[in-house]
């Protein structure tokens, strides 16, 4: 376990291997790393450098071959299945590239369905998605269907999924990679402010210069960090 | 949780009306071939057709399952990314199932109830009609139901292995990829 206390996430010398067609791809080789609660942490580099795999194995969507991942204090690397659901539940909130909106579901029905598996009751949690939209600048939209919104609307309605449960870490993997640079700045500048306001930690993987958001910098190649700042 | 899966049933329009029918259809002539198998009936060869009805509704019931869960693995997938366990989505998926089954069986009770309605009417207003005014017993067509409900076991336990094998990972990947 780790000693410092304003360590969200840290990966203790972890690896991971995938078998592609026969050849063994090491997507990540002897990561250590330490992310701070309220870091804004951009993780960058060449396709298929294992910046993915990183942001993967430390939300709990992957396990590592060998390692340890201490998220929040508790080591993850072989964590079960349904406590791992638990905890993106409670601590963990994802922003997707592709956005992800289930498309049968309105703006608001898609930022509630977050909370649906918990005890609160709807008006609760219809409070909360009306807030999250707010915060998102998406409330006169909340009755509109996924393909009745723009990119950078069905991004900011990501966002608003993301943040519902107010978690204590947002990951984000790609999530201006299909938004034209007026969206995209639109989304860096709210997902600073989350950073700012609610000091969530946020992971930013991207393949684009970003670091301006940034508080913290870590360049990846071949499954290695090459350079933090 | 069942709240909202009728939600997410009500939503995907096609396929919950496409089910909802073939079921009603199922439901209600499982139901008349069932009654007329019985006394004071006793229609010979209508017991039959029973078993060919319930293999039909497990069939129905299968297919179903499976193109709820893999149909929408990315959509399965998002929700286990954002905090979902199997549990949650099963339930969802089940409820689904289920709540397709009941519409069907609702809408038989309906419509025999207007039938008889409609019958009893015409009768009092002295139109002759060969046709009897109860076309299908009640109980019938609730163990009917019953049975199809009972029948979905099996594809609750494939929606079960099936949610299983869904990786939140694939959330991830790129649209196509």
């Amino acid at each position: 376990m780790s000693a410092d206390k304003d360590v969200m996430i840290e990966a203790v010398d972890v690896n991971k291997e995938y078998r592609r067609a026969g050849a063994i791809i090491r997507a990540l080789a002897e990561v250590n790393l330490k992310i701070r609660s309220g870091e804004f942490v951009i993780v960058s580099g060449p396709t298929g450098c294992g910046k993915s795999t990183l942001l993967n194995v430390l939300s709990g969507l992957d396990l590592p071959d060998s390692g340890r991942i201490i998220f929040d204090g508790e080591n993850i690397a072989r964590a079960t299945e349904d406590r791992l659901s638990r905890l993106r539940r409670q601590k963990i909130g994802f922003i997707f590239q592709d956005f992800n909106l289930v498309n049968t579901l309105t703006a608001i029905e898609n930022v509630e369905a977050v909370l649906w598996p918990t005890v609160l009751r709807q008006k609760e949690i219809e409070n909360r998605a009306i807030s999250a939209l707010r915060d998102v600048d998406l409330l006169d939209r909340k009755d509109h269907f996924p393909a009745q919104m723009s990119g950078g609307e069905k991004q900011r309605c990501g966002i608003a999924r993301a943040v519902i449960h107010r978690p204590r870490v947002i990951l984000a993997d790609e999530a201006t990679g299909n938004l034209d640079p007026e969206s995209e700045k639109q989304v860096m500048d709210l997902l600073k402010k989350i950073n700012n306001e609610m000091e969530t930690t946020i992971i930013f993987v991207t393949h684009r210069d970003l670091s301006k958001y940034a508080t913290k910098t870590i360049k990846m190649d071949k499954g290695r960090i090459i350079k933090v700042q | 949780m069942w709240r909202k899966a009728i939600l997410l049933s009500l939503r995907e329009k096609k396929v919950f009306t496409i089910f909802t029918l073939i079921y009603t259809i199922l439901i209600f002539l499982t139901s008349l071939f069932w009654d007329l198998a019985l006394p004071p009936s006793e229609l010979s060869g209508a017991g039959f057709f029973l078993p060919i009805f319930f293999v039909t509704s497990l069939f129905l019931s299968l297919l179903y399952a499976w193109i709820l869960v893999s149909r929408k693995r990315r959509v399965w997938a998002t929700f286990k990314c954002i905090g979902y366990t199997n549990r949650n989505i099963i339930s969802l998926v089940s409820g689904m199932i289920l709540f397709t089954t009941i519409i069907g069986f609702v809408i038989v009770i309906e419509v025999l109830f207007h039938y008889t309605a409609a019958l009893t009417y015409l009768q009092s207003a002295d139109f002759l009609l060969i046709m009897p005014t109860i076309l299908i017993r009640l109980w019938p067509v609730i163990i009917t139901s019953g049975l199809f409900i009972f029948v979905q076991i099996l594809a609750f336990i494939l929606v079960y292995r099936k949610v299983l094998k869904v990786r939140p990972i694939i959330a991830l990947k790129k649209v196509g990829e």
